[in-house]
């Protein structure tokens, strides 16, 4: 928990990062990066690298699509859909009333063209006509899910972590 | 449809080297747990450890970069409920609603969209009442009427895997 507090907005570009956390610790590097190993095997780290921003990297468009899916067809299609790189996110939820939209895939792309295609060939290859493109307009947050906070680190009670140690 | 995109994204980063979206790419995937991360990804590339070190610097200062680290599994981090939320809220009142919504720490996505709801954010809490409690804040806080918010709770997740391809 201590390492995941102290390294989770990223890691220092110095020649050795995980030494300067251990530092911080006052623990051994190997420690430190035995623990991220054992974390990542454990999927409680679903995945440790570098996150780009994606405005600045060409990635423009952002459209969240829902789908109207007939409840015995979401496993299939939602399988489907999560086969495609372009697919970032794909989720079932539950619906709401005056909302029957099931299935929600997040869709990223240069322009709004090419998501608007991309969208379209979806939609004929597994035959879903009910569907939404949101278009983001503006983001205010993107952070990362699941943040440790400063008191479960010290607390006995989140045991999640401290087994196996 | 990979194709496509590709060559239009590389247009589209121009200020960006191939190098540099190589390097963007590697750091993307597997990220060497070792002592000296950088000297290893250099390696895998043909650079030395210093330009991968130099270049993720410029990248940085760039913006292209928002960090280098993990992505924790929420609900193994003691967040256990999560939910995303739609809300019709009038156009002037966006950036204040937006303001008051990123002040909570546990709320990791919220983007304006164009459509009758058009302001949509997720949230994790750890335990259903703790974000029941956070949803009623937020919609009184926003003035937002009962049947203007759209708790979009999830059932099944099929993937989360935010990677692009720069190459």
């Amino acid at each position: 928990m201590e390492i995941l507090l102290a390294l989770q907005d990223g890691i220092p570009l110095v020649k050795e990062p995980f030494s300067a956390v251990a530092t911080q610790l006052g623990i051994a590097p190997d420690e430190v990066i035995e623990r991220l190993q054992r974390l990542r095997e454990e999927k409680i780290i679903r995945k440790f690298g570098l996150f780009v921003r994606k405005s600045k990297v060409g990635v423009i468009a952002n459209a969240m699509v829902v789908w109207a899916v007939p409840s015995n067809r979401v496993q299939e299609v939602a399988e489907f859909f999560s086969r495609f790189r372009e697919v970032t996110h794909c989720y079932e939820r539950r619906t709401a009333p005056n909302w029957r939209y099931n299935v929600y895939t997040v869709i990223h792309g240069v322009e709004r063209k090419t998501v608007n295609e991309f969208v379209k060939t979806l939609s004929a290859a597994v035959e879903v006509k009910d569907y939404l493109v949101l278009f983001s307009v503006r983001e205010f947050v993107r952070r990362s899910t699941g943040r440790v906070r400063p008191e479960d680190s010290r607390s006995a009670a989140s045991g999640a972590l401290g087994s196996g140690t | 449809m990979r194709f496509v995109t590709v060559e239009i994204m590389l247009k589209a980063t121009g200020q960006i080297d191939l190098m540099d979206r190589r390097l963007l790419e590697k750091a993307q995937d597997e990220f060497p747990l070792t002592l000296r991360p950088w000297a290893s990804i250099g390696n895998e590339l043909g650079i030395t450890e210093r330009e991968v070190m130099e270049r993720l610097s410029g990248l940085f200062r760039k913006g292209a970069i928002r960090k280098i680290g993990p992505a924790l599994d929420a609900k193994r981090v003691g967040l256990r409920a999560s939910t995303l939320i739609a809300m019709k809220v009038p156009e002037d009142m966006i950036q204040n609603v937006a303001n008051m919504v990123s002040k909570y720490q546990d709320v990791s996505h919220c983007y304006e969209r164009e459509h009758e709801y058009n302001f949509w954010f997720t949230i994790a809490a750890r335990d259903e009442n703790e974000l029941e409690k956070m949803l009623q804040e937020i919609r009184r806080g926003a003035n937002v009427a009962k049947d203007d918010m759209l708790n979009l709770q999830p059932t099944r997740i099929f993937k989360i895997d935010v990677r692009f391809q720069l190459t």
